[in-house]
Order: C-alpha cells, then structure tokens, then sequence
C-alpha cells in the first residue's frame, strides 16, 4: 500500500516536472522568436541593399562597404556625418547621415565602414544609429590573411583578438 | 636554430600524446603497469616538449627574431619587452601554443596530484589513467594545429620562406598593448583549458565503467578553479574595454564576449547540478552532459572567434581550420553520445525529484534557466550564419536582442540565489518556510517597494517606466538574497558560538571555515547580487552627452560641468600621447580635472594607430567618464578646429568590480574544502 502511495507521488511529480519543462522551453522558444523579430536586421552589402530597395524600406538595416571616395562631409560643431558607402566593385552606393555621433576613428575615402539604421528607399539613404570603421587587416586574427568581406561583427573602436 | 628547436620538439610532442594514448589503453587493458608507467611519463615528455617550443618563441621574440613570420606580426623592436612577451598569445598560431602548453601543464599537474599511494593499492580503479587519455587527445588536436599542417594556421615559429632581411616587426595591435589585456587572456584561457580536466575525469569514469560520484570529487577543485578564472577573466576583458575602447561600457554582446560568456554559464550550472549528484546520488546523466557541452563551448568559442564562421557561410566552408575545429566537435559530440549510452543502465539515478518546492528542483530550474540562456546566446550569435543558411539572407541581431532576452531569466536566477540555499531538500514544508523565508521574503517586499517609490520620485526624464520596474524588481531580488543569506550567517554563527562559548563574530568565522564550500558559494551569491545592482545602475541610468567642444567651451551631464583647457602632449617610449585638462564642475564647484587622450604608436611599416586613453574620475561607487574623438592636425590648438567629445556619468559602476571581487573571494574560500576522502584520493590504475 505505502509504495503505491510513494509509486502516485512520484509519478505525480514526474508528471509536474515535464509540464514545467515543456512550460520554460515554450518560454525560451517564444523568447528567442520575439526577441529576434523585434531586432533582427537585414545585413547587406551595398549593392545587395540596392537590389532590395523595395523590400527593406524604411526597415532596419546592417551594410558594410567601402567609404566612397570624396564623399564624406564632417560638421563638427553639428555632430553630422554624411557619406556614401559603396561596394568592392563600385556597382552600387548608398548615401549615409548620421547625426550625435562622433566621427569613427580611421574614417577615410575607401576605409572598411560598417552602417547600422533606418534605409529609406526613396531617397537611397540611410539615417544611421551606428557607424564603424574597421581595423587594418593585419590585426585579423587568423594568420592566413586571406581576403574577406567586412565582416558584420566587426567592429572597429572594440574589435578583439583571440578569446 | 632556436625556432627549429621548437618546431621539432612539437612535432615530437605528436608521437607523445599517440603514445600517452596507446600505452595508457593497452597497459589498463592488459594489466601491464609498466605501459601505463610509460604513458604517465609521457604526459610529462610532452609538456617538457611543448615547454621548450614556447620558450623557443618567446626567446625569439625577446631577440627580435622577425625571419619568424609571428615575430615580424606580432612585434616590433621599439616594443616595450613586456609586450615582447605578451605577443606570445598576441595573434592566433602563437595563442594556440599559449593554450596547448597551459593544457599539457595541467595535464601534468593531473599526473602528480594522482599518483600511487601505497596504502590503497586495492581500491585504485583506471579512472584518472583514462582522463589522461582524453587529456591527451585534446592535447593532440591543438598539437597538429600548431605543426602547421591545416591550412589557416600556421606553425608559430615557421620562418619566411626566402632569407628575406626584416629590420624591424609589424609591432603588436596598439589596443593590447595595456596590462589588462596582457592579464586577461591567459586568464580566460586557463579558464577555458582547466575546463578540459572535469571533462577528462568525466569521461575516464564513463570508459573505466565507475560512474559513482568520484570522478566529481576528483574534478571538483579544477572546476571551481575554471569558474573563478573565467570570472574574472571575463570581467578584465570588460574592464579593459571600458578603460581603452571609449564607449563607457564594458559588455557589447559581440561574438568574442559571448563565446567566454556561453561556458561560463555551463559551467555555473554544472558546479550547482553536481551538487545535486553529492546529495541526493540524482542527475548523473545531466552531470556528464553539462561538463562535456562547458568543455564543447570552450572548443565552440574558439572555433567561432577564430573560423571566420561568423563572417560567412562561405568563409566557413572555404575555411580549414573551421572544417578541422568542426570535425573535432563532431568526434567530441559522437565520443560523448556513444560513451553515456553504453554505460546508460549505471547511470541511472535511484532518487528522483519529489517536489517542485524543493532544493533539488530549485537547482534544476536554475540549471534550466543557464542553460536556456546560453542557447539564447549561442542563437543570436551564429544567427547571421542560421539566417543566411536557411534563407539565403544575411540577417544580424544588435545588442538589443541579448539585452531583451537576458533580462527575465536574469532577474529569475537572482532569487534562485537567494532561495537555493535556504530552501530544504525533498519538499518545502510550512515550518521551513516560517522559519527561513517569511522574514526576507518580508523584508524585500518592503524593499522592493520603497525602490518603486523611490525611483519614480527621483525619475529623471529619460528614464522609462520598465527601467524602474525592472529596477525596483532587482532591488527586490537583492534584498532577499542578502537576508537570506545574513540569516544564514547569523543563525549558524549563533550557534556556533554558543557551542564553543565565543562571541557571534568568531562564531561566524568559524562557521564559514568549517564549512567553506557551502559558505564560500554563499559569499559568491553575495557578489552575484552587488554586481547586479552595479548592473542596474550602469545600464539603467548611464548618461551621455556628445559635443564638440573648442578650448574654453563646456559640456554638461547631470549635474556635472565639464570645461575644456589647454591642450597636452606627451612623448613615451612607444607612443606619443595628445590630451586636454578638463575641469571638472559639480553645482559651479570645481571638483576635480581630468585628462582624457588619445595614444598614437609610431608602428614600423603601417603608419601611425591611436587609441583612445579615456579619463576615469570616481566618485563613490559612480564614474565620470571622458572619451575624445579623432584630434585635428593643428592640436594642441583647437581654438577654431572643434574636437568630439562623448562624456559619461555612470551611476554605481564600480559595484561590477567590487562585485567579481568579492565573487572571487568566494570561490577560493570554497576551493580550499577538499571533498575527496583521504583513501579515495589515488585513482590510477595498478594493472
């Protein structure tokens, strides 16, 4: 009689235990889909971001490119940064704003530069929230430095070496 | 000659690890001691071996040797000879010796602590002697990356090809040319190695067939040691961020933080399920699993920072040295899967959880909740490789995506840590719960409350709603965790005291060294819930103005004045350093100046790289910050060329490092209780 009791209890329990695991991986599932759904972003190079225009517009948006030749304008007192950013082959350019940031370090014509806002297609522009410039390739981590596109999640002011 | 010395003693060191493996198989098999003799000592052959190639490189770089390719990289001769040295881990082919000689070290210090006692020959099982097989596998796959042979990597102490004549290096990526950078890897990475030794124990117990608890006794110290290391490893990586990146922040969720990151919640979750294991013989399975995946993480980190995974799909599938670091996880994966399965019928557990109000089911919600986060991080991290996989689009999560989803579990586990150690085992019963948690559950109710009050009163206009929700709900989860905590103390120290007739303080301190595991962890909760608030009040109500300033112009945050003077500039022994004196205000008063700048290295062949030197000014537990933007040539005049200035006010910031301190306080109080009973304590084998 007393191990059927302790057989029900622990049954019971067992039962509770899989209802709450099955209760926190739905949480965890639902986290990860909203949180990605509320952040995520398009990440694109700049003539990709050009062929979907449309898709994307007035939508978040991650580009990296190279920073167009004379394009760049700095108005310091005004904190506004405009220029365009290209891709490797000059097929296409987007016209960069960003305003209240400070102007990256090693920002010059044809320098690696990372964008992160808000692209509006209308005028082929993005207002940025964040911009990049990237280190010298010969602070890559690997050895062999073989060539590579900028890479989204590297960044210019914190990019570290190793783990 | 040097450097040929090295690259032949790692080539040796392949035939040793080969032979740690085969001799130590063959002799527990066969009962040949003299074999498993063999393959000890060649556990220490091969750290000798490995010792020799490190010091090879690091005396070439100490003579500027630059006809090696890592020394031409990664030094230069105006280096300061700290640095020299330091450049040892500075890039990749050189930081995985770094990693292979601290694993061999370790696997040699496995070695010692297990060798034969006469006394109890007879109860000796080859447990430790397979964790040395394992030890040396691993040894093996980061020796063959070092030898050269993966294309990706190459060997560290390889020359130049032709008898090219370089006078001077590339010099070392002027961002780690700091002592916190200097300190911070090697912690991270004995963290990480000293991770491999639980893992080894772990599966030297499923392949000897003696699944009982030993084998977390005997890896006990090496965990909590790891779990230290990587504490504060990881928060000197966030310090040195804070101090040299100019951003005022210490965390940015990027890959390379996150793959330190993901282990260490493994890792915390695994020192609280093994617990479980001691007490209640429960979790077994769950044990073996969560010490493999903190050890797979460490391998995951290290081939996702490394790969050039996270930039592309493609640049994966191109990559070597991704494919070998895969196929190594792989043999990890189908090594582990197919060693539980076929010791599944021992691993059975013959306690189940009783009740969902118990300490056990405490522990495994906390466990769940880790575990849940570091697949929540690991999601967002390879997210662009997943999104571009799958749809062929390249997508990213920023920062706010780890910041969203941390939040909920974060503020869940702060009152785990309060309730875990007071909860009782089995169930919770009515009188347990009067007597341990009707008063902090009271008192931080209260608390959490006033908090509520407090923050909407003072409730600046940037400041939203759910910061204060979320703010007051922290508070809340701290109150109970130091009462409950204190009332621990207190309680057992009363006791204590009355027992040994001494006053409550030595009570108390006799209490905590009886017990300095159970009491340690205490203490590493008690820093667990300052770094929160360090947390909450540097994320929540961090403030930050951006101007640009010309000399005698003034920016404001709170109520802080910050007036520029005159600019300086300083030459040093590698570097040349540009700043400004700030005067600093508080209500008119001049309270203190500060001096932020920036760092140009005159680098051999590159031309110039700056940094940014910000300028730290504290105030309590609050920081005041200044980071200076890009300098215009005519500085240190910039009357008419105005300079970008970004000030912080961060409000209880210096609480994240008072926090780890005291976390680290703990664990070393915890390590030095040793759980291994005197007569289990040798465990190779007499064959």
């Amino acid at each position: 009689m007393e191990n059927k009791v302790q057989n029900y209890h622990r049954s019971s329990a067992r039962v509770k235990i899989l209802l709450a695991s099955l209760i926190l991986t739905s949480t965890m599932i639902y986290w990860i889909v909203t949180g990605v759904k509320n952040t995520s972003v398009h990440h694109f190079t700049p003539d990709q971001l050009f062929l979907n225009a449309e898709n994307v517009d007035r939508k978040g948006v991650q580009v990296d490119g190279l920073i167009s030749e004379g394009s760049s304008h700095w108005q310091a007192t005004e904190l506004k940064l405009t220029f365009a950013v290209r891709d490797v082959e000059n097929k296409a350019k987007i016209n960069v704003i960003s305003t209240g940031l400070v102007r990256p370090d090693n920002f010059h014509d044809g320098g690696n530069v990372f964008v992160q806002g808000v692209y509006h297609a209308d005028q082929n522009l993005i207002r940025a929230t964040k911009v990049q410039t990237k280190c010298a390739s010969k602070y890559d981590a690997a050895d062999a430095s073989n060539s590579k596109e900028p890479s989204v999640n590297d960044k210019a002011t914190n990019t570290r070496e190793g783990i | 000659m040097i450097a040929e010395i090295g690259q032949a003693t790692i080539w040796l060191a392949l035939f040793s690890c080969f032979w740690t493996m085969i001799a130590i198989f063959l002799g527990t098999r066969y009962e040949h001691l003299g074999a498993v003799q063999s393959g000890r000592n060649s556990v220490i052959v091969t750290f000798c071996l490995i010792t020799t190639a490190t010091f090879a490189l690091v005396y070439s770089f100490l003579t500027d040797d630059f006809s090696l390719f890592y020394v031409y990289e990664g030094s230069s001769l105006k280096q300061p000879v700290f640095y020299k040295i330091t450049a040892l881990w500075g890039k990749m082919s050189g930081s995985l010796l770094f990693w292979l000689w601290l694993l061999t070290l370790f696997s040699a210090v496995v070695v010692w602590q297990n060798r034969q006692k006469p006394s109890s020959l007879e109860k000796n099982t080859p447990l430790a002697d397979y964790a040395l097989i394992t030890l040396a596998f691993v040894s093996l796959f980061f020796v063959v990356l070092v030898t050269g042979l993966i294309e990706g990597v190459r060997n560290p102490l390889a020359r130049f090809p032709q008898d090219i004549i370089r006078p001077d290096g590339l010099g070392m990526n002027p961002l780690l040319q700091t002592p916190s950078m200097a300190i911070h890897p090697p912690l991270l990475y004995i963290g990480f190695i000293s991770l491999t030794v639980p893992f080894a124990f772990a599966m030297g117990a499923l392949i000897s067939g003696n699944v009982s608890n030993l084998w977390l006794h005997l890896s006990r110290r090496w965990t909590l040691f790891s779990w230290i290391t990587l504490t504060v490893g990881i928060a000197l990586g966030g310090n040195w961020a804070y101090q040299e990146l100019g951003w005022g922040g210490y965390w940015a969720w990027d890959p390379v933080e996150n793959a330190s990151f993901m282990p260490w919640l493994l890792c915390s979750a695994y020192l609280h399920s093994a617990m479980i294991q001691e007490k209640r013989n429960m979790l077994k399975i769950w044990n073996i699993i969560l010490v493999s995946l903190s050890f797979g993480f460490t391998i995951l980190g290290t081939f996702i920072t490394r790969s050039g995974i996270i930039s592309s799909v493609h640049a994966f599938a191109q990559s070597q040295v991704g494919g070998f670091f895969a196929f190594f996880l792989v043999v990890l994966l189908a090594g582990t899967t197919f060693l539980i399965l076929i010791r599944s019928n021992k691993l059975k557990s013959p306690n189940q959880i009783g009740s969902l109000l118990s300490r056990e089911s405490a522990f495994v919600l906390n466990n769940w909740i880790l575990v849940a986060l570091t697949a929540m991080i690991l999601f967002g991290t390879l997210w662009p490789i997943i999104s571009e996989a799958v749809t062929q689009q390249k997508m990213a999560v920023p920062e706010a995506y780890f910041n969203q989803i941390v939040i909920i579990p974060g503020l869940i586990l702060l009152l785990l840590t309060g309730i875990g150690p007071i909860i009782s085992w089995k169930t919770l019963t009515l009188s347990n719960f009067n007597r341990v948690f009707a008063k902090p559950t009271a008192i931080s109710i209260v608390s959490g409350l006033l908090a509520l009050g407090f923050f909407f009163v003072n409730r600046e206009i940037e400041t939203s709603t759910s910061t204060i929700v979320l703010s007051a709900l922290c508070v809340l989860g701290s109150v109970f965790v130091i009462t409950a905590i204190v009332e621990e103390f207190y309680r057992g120290g009363k006791l204590r005291a009355k027992r040994n007739q001494v006053n409550l303080f030595s009570g108390m301190l006799r209490l905590l060294w009886k017990n300095r595991r159970r009491y340690g962890g205490y203490i590493v909760h008690i820093g667990i819930v300052i770094l929160y608030i360090g947390i909450m009040g540097s994320k929540g109500y961090d403030r930050l103005a951006t101007e640009s300033l010309t000399q005698g112009q003034s920016i404001k945050v709170r109520n802080y004045e910050f007036l520029s003077g005159n600019g300086f500039q300083e030459r040093h022994e590698n570097f040349d350093l540009s700043g400004i004196n700030f005067e600093i205000k508080k209500n008119g008063q001049t309270i203190t100046t500060m001096q932020p700048a920036r760092a140009f290295y005159h680098t051999a062949g590159q031309g110039d790289q700056d940094t940014i030197e910000s300028a730290i000014h504290h105030i309590g537990l609050n920081n005041l910050y200044i980071a200076l933007g890009p300098l215009p040539s005519t500085f240190p005049n910039y009357d008419d060329e105005p300079i970008t200035v970004e000030v912080y006010h961060n409000p209880l910031i210096n609480l994240v490092w008072v926090g780890i301190a005291v976390m680290f306080i703990g664990g070393w109080i915890a390590i030095l209780e040793s759980t291994v009973p005197e007569t289990q304590t040798p465990q190779t084998s007499n064959a």
